[in-house]
């Protein structure tokens, strides 16, 4: 396999001696380099090594919006935990994973706060029940997205 | 147990109504290598599985599946909306809307509704791991075929997200193979299931 030094973390490692009539994929080394979490969304991974645009579409960084802050933090939460179900002893990636989990719940709650409850729970102490409030997820028109 | 988040995990906003997308794009929703699919695939896997890292994947990327069925709903529910019988009728979406109307419906593009012919379960590890990475495969081509196909920008930023999580998932199936083979008894070179001796 073709290797260069710059772009090491493109290539996994193979066993010295990986096994016959068995499928192989190669084990991604680290969870570094990584993108940052507004780009990461849009590119629809944390992991430059794995972006494999279908003839060179790509999307750029998701907008600075309350909500769109709220999901880039919980998608690179949702992406680390992909990575560490397979990768559980990886020490560096856990501590990104605690950071990002304290990140992604504050702007949980900010969000909660000012444009309505995002789980049933966020409802304790609201003065309503606010769980019926438009707009749903699949309008067009979403708060937080301006 | 499921807990509902009022949110999409990429946003979806669809600015120009447009019916004649909605009758492809639909497989994505309950086509063969569709969400639906996906989900089920991978939650009703998982009950089987004799290892934590395969339990805990099978249920992270089922439950991922399961907000990306609701994705591709919202691109459905906003290409359909506000449609008159002259547009529906012009799009060829007549013979979807006689059955359905403006409501989104798990059905394939040619007219299949959806199918648990369309999954796999066996019940052996390594047997389930190679449908899941096959699996990734053919929803991320069906993925390439929707963006050869269309020309809205507002839908093809949502499906190049989500094509892009098949090439995720299929990278993580792999390495959860590895980790299957690694774990399973050297002495057992004929791969033997190990969730069921």
């Amino acid at each position: 396999m073709e290797s260069n030094p710059s772009n090491d973390y493109r290539y996994g490692s193979l066993p010295a001696r990986a096994p016959l009539a068995s499928a192989y994929v190669p084990l991604q080394d680290g969870a570094e380099p990584q993108y940052e979490p507004q780009t990461a969304i849009g590119r629809g991974t944390l992991f430059p090594g794995l972006d494999l645009p279908f003839r060179g579409m790509v999307n750029g960084p998701l907008s600075d919006t309350p909500l769109g802050e709220l999901m880039a933090m919980d998608f690179v939460a949702d992406e680390l935990e992909l990575y560490l179900d397979t990768h559980r002893d990886d020490r560096e990636a856990f501590e990104m994973y605690q950071h990002i989990l304290a990140l992604s719940k504050t702007a949980h709650e900010k969000y909660a706060r000012k444009y309505g409850p995002i789980c049933q729970s966020d409802m304790l102490g609201m003065e309503k029940y606010a769980w019926l409030c438009d707009p749903w997820p699949w309008d067009v028109c979403v708060k937080g997205e301006d | 147990m499921f807990v509902y988040e009022k949110k999409l995990q990429y946003p979806v906003r669809i600015k120009n109504p447009n019916p004649a997308l909605a009758k492809f794009i639909v497989s994505q929703y309950g086509g063969p290598d569709g969400e639906l699919g996906a989900s089920l695939r991978y939650l009703s896997q998982r009950f089987s599985m004799p290892y934590p890292e395969l339990k805990g994947l099978l249920t992270d990327i089922g439950t991922e599946e399961l907000g990306h069925l609701e994705m591709v709903g919202t691109i459905l529910h906003q290409l359909t909306r506000e449609m008159t019988p002259e547009e529906i009728k012009k799009a060829g979406f007549d013979l979807y809307f006689v059955d359905h109307t403006a409501g989104v419906y798990p059905t394939a593009a040619s007219g299949f509704p959806w199918s648990a012919a369309s999954i796999g379960v066996k019940g052996d590890p390594i047997t389930d791991l190679n449908e899941d990475l096959a699996a990734e495969q053919k929803a991320r081509v069906t993925y390439d075929n929707i963006l050869r196909l269309s020309d809205d920008p507002d839908v093809n930023d949502v499906i190049k997200y989500l094509r892009e999580r098949e090439l995720v998932h299929y990278q993580r199936f792999g390495e959860a193979l590895r980790r299957t083979l690694d774990k399973m008894d050297e002495k057992n070179v004929y791969a033997l299931n190990p969730a069921f001796r």
